[in-house]
């Protein structure tokens, strides 16, 4: 085997599994995997439907379903071959050694996947060669292709990787998943009332007798039986069919038993399923509320609470929310580099201050700029204070005033940059700049500021370059006494 | 703050020793001004001796040169100590005046 050795130690390897070395290892998250997986999980649904059916409805074994049941067989016994050399996840990392994944199968699914694909009722057909005749020979064999109900579970291990995988909501996969059983719940429910009289023969005192369906069309008894699964299922209850057997008294005790878990279930989580279906959006507004109430309670005038709503409005609109920078903050370093390079591309074509760096200029700058947003009529510096940060304008109009608001000096937008005068030369401010537009600001404080400067000699020629573009205005600005 | 003048084939040199912040901005200006209004109209001012220069400081530059651009003449500014040069450049003065290494290059530059 030319795989690299894995960091754990190998014991001798059974004979049995020496096969494996012969197969590729699969990807969990390859196309094959999920293509594979979604015609298994249809292959799920399938059995979960048919196998019952067949069992309690149609008491013969007919070629035709049984082709259909040992074809998907088939599929399930590749499907168990794959899953020993199907990667898995471990705390993040993906375990492609074939013997580990094969050792992982062996102690999770596969005692299971192995119960649902024994092919009893084949077995059964095989030792008894043409002796299974009579309708109960008949049933034990279509009751023996029940195990293949387990499968289900093999359905529940598909949706949790697609999960994984492709970062579907956790909400709508839950209510997906809440259907596929209560429908599936329902309909077999619908089977076992039906087979209970069967099996018996239809007693005179069976409810299907007192029905009259003894020798009513299959498509009459199932729609019956599964209008009996839903009424006693959903706790509806209309009596119009109810058990007469002390057998069907015992099922529908279970079934009811069943219906009130599955109800008390729906009415305990399908409402917060529905709400989970956009968390972030109910987690974010939340919060909104809990601050407009604190607001209202301590007398905040109305139009300054408007105000503060307005700006969270903005914030979900453009951010869905997300502080990213303070999401980010966990993780290293590169990482985090690599994740804000996908979220502002955009942004670093536009913005002036990026144009002009080296790519590793671009890079410490992203790592040590925050973004920050300033709803309209907000102001971002004001009069008198020491600079402590450089502001580089990314989206947005400002104004600056001095003389407590009563002087405006013009306004900057995408692209410009102030602060930095304040900041050199520690002087008080001597104007307020104050948001005219929703502006998007990146905002770099003294102390990163000073480092980049002493470390990357490069940043001044880019700071240069900056208000060389816009000495006019720069030379007004120190013309009016403004130091920002 | 000390203020020293020199004259040199019709340009006048202006070397400026100390600190240009809150407390000797005027006396710069008037300095400055007074020069400029007596019928200079090329200068150079030498910052080799300046450690500090304020925003006031900068638009008394501003406003001197202005004076001298509009008696067709110019301001040119030479030997930046690095705090200074740094604090022209990230500010755009660089580009506002012409900045020479040294004084010779400053006056070769009229």
């Amino acid at each position: 085997m030319s795989e690299p050795a894995a960091p754990i130690v190998e014991t001798a390897e059974p004979a049995a599994l020496r096969w494996l070395d012969r197969l590729p290892v699969i990807t969990e998250n390859s196309r094959f995997r999920v293509v594979w997986d979604l015609v298994i999980a249809a292959l799920v649904l399938i059995t979960a439907v048919v196998v019952p059916f067949q069992a309690a409805y149609r008491h013969e074994i007919t070629l035709a379903g049984s082709v259909l049941i040992y074809l998907i067989d088939l599929f399930f016994l590749v499907d168990i071959v794959l899953n020993f050399v199907t990667s898995y996840r471990r705390a993040g990392v993906e375990v492609t050694d074939r013997r580990r994944t094969a050792r992982h199968y062996l102690r999770t699914m596969f005692p299971v996947d192995l119960i649902a694909n024994l092919p009893l009722d084949a077995l059964v057909l095989a030792l008894g060669a043409g002796r299974v005749v009579g309708p109960s020979a008949v049933s034990v064999v279509l009751l023996l292709r029940l195990p293949r109900l387990l499968r289900v579970v093999r359905l529940f291990v598909v949706l949790n990787r697609s999960q994984q995988q492709t970062w579907t909501n956790t909400g709508a996969l839950g209510i997906i998943k809440f259907l596929v059983v209560a429908a599936l719940l329902i309909h077999w429910v619908a089977c076992g009332w039906f087979v209970i009289a069967y099996m018996d023969g239809f007693p005179e005192d069976s409810w299907v007798a007192g029905q009259e369906l003894e020798q009513a069309s299959v498509r009459a008894q199932y729609i019956r039986a599964l209008y009996w699964s839903i009424v006693t299922m959903t706790t509806v209850g209309y009596g119009d069919i109810s058990p007469r057997r002390e057998v069907e008294y015992l099922f529908a005790i279970a079934v009811m038993l069943l219906g009130a878990s599955l109800y008390a279930f729906i009415i305990g989580n399908l409402a917060s399923l529905f709400s989970s279906l956009d968390r972030a959006k109910a987690t974010f507004w939340n919060r909104i509320e809990a601050l407009e109430l604190y607001l209202r309670s301590r007398g905040t005038p109305r139009d300054l609470a408007e105000q503060v709503h307005n700006y969270y409005e903005y914030i979900w609109a453009r951010h869905r929310g997300m502080k990213a920078d303070a999401m980010l903050e966990d993780l290293p370093g590169p990482m985090r580099l690599e994740v804000l390079l996908h979220l502002t591309h955009e942004l670093l074509a536009k913005v002036p201050l990026f144009h002009h760096c080296s790519p590793t200029l671009r890079n410490v700058l992203l790592l040590s700029l925050h973004a920050q947003t300033y709803a309209p009529g907000g102001y971002i510096v004001r009069e008198g204070e020491i600079g402590r940060e450089i502001f580089f304008i990314s989206r947005g109009q400002v104004e600056i005033l001095s003389d407590a608001g009563e002087k405006d000096h013009g306004t900057l937008e995408d692209g410009d940059y102030f602060g930095v005068l304040s900041l050199l030369l520690g002087e008080r401010r001597t104007a307020s700049v104050k948001a005219l537009s929703y502006c998007e600001v990146f905002v770099l404080e003294e102390r990163r500021f000073n480092e980049i400067r002493k470390e990357y000699p490069e940043f001044r020629e880019v700071l240069k370059k900056m208000s060389s573009e816009k000495t006019d205005r720069v030379s007004q600005l120190v013309m009016e006494g403004i130091v920002l | 703050m000390n203020i020293v003048t020199e004259e040199s084939n019709g340009i006048q040199i202006v070397r400026l020793e100390g600190r240009i912040d809150a407390h000797t901005t005027t006396l710069v200006e008037e300095k400055l001004f007074s020069l400029a209004d007596g019928g200079v109209s090329r200068m150079v001012i030498n910052f080799e001796k300046l450690d500090f220069i304020s925003s006031a400081g900068l638009r008394t530059l501003l406003s001197t040169a202005k004076r001298l651009r509009e008696a067709k003449g110019d301001l040119k500014v030479c030997n930046l100590n690095p705090n200074v040069q740094e604090v022209f450049d990230i500010t755009g003065f660089s580009t506002l005046f012409n900045v020479s290494a040294s004084e010779a290059e400053a006056l070769a530059a009229f």
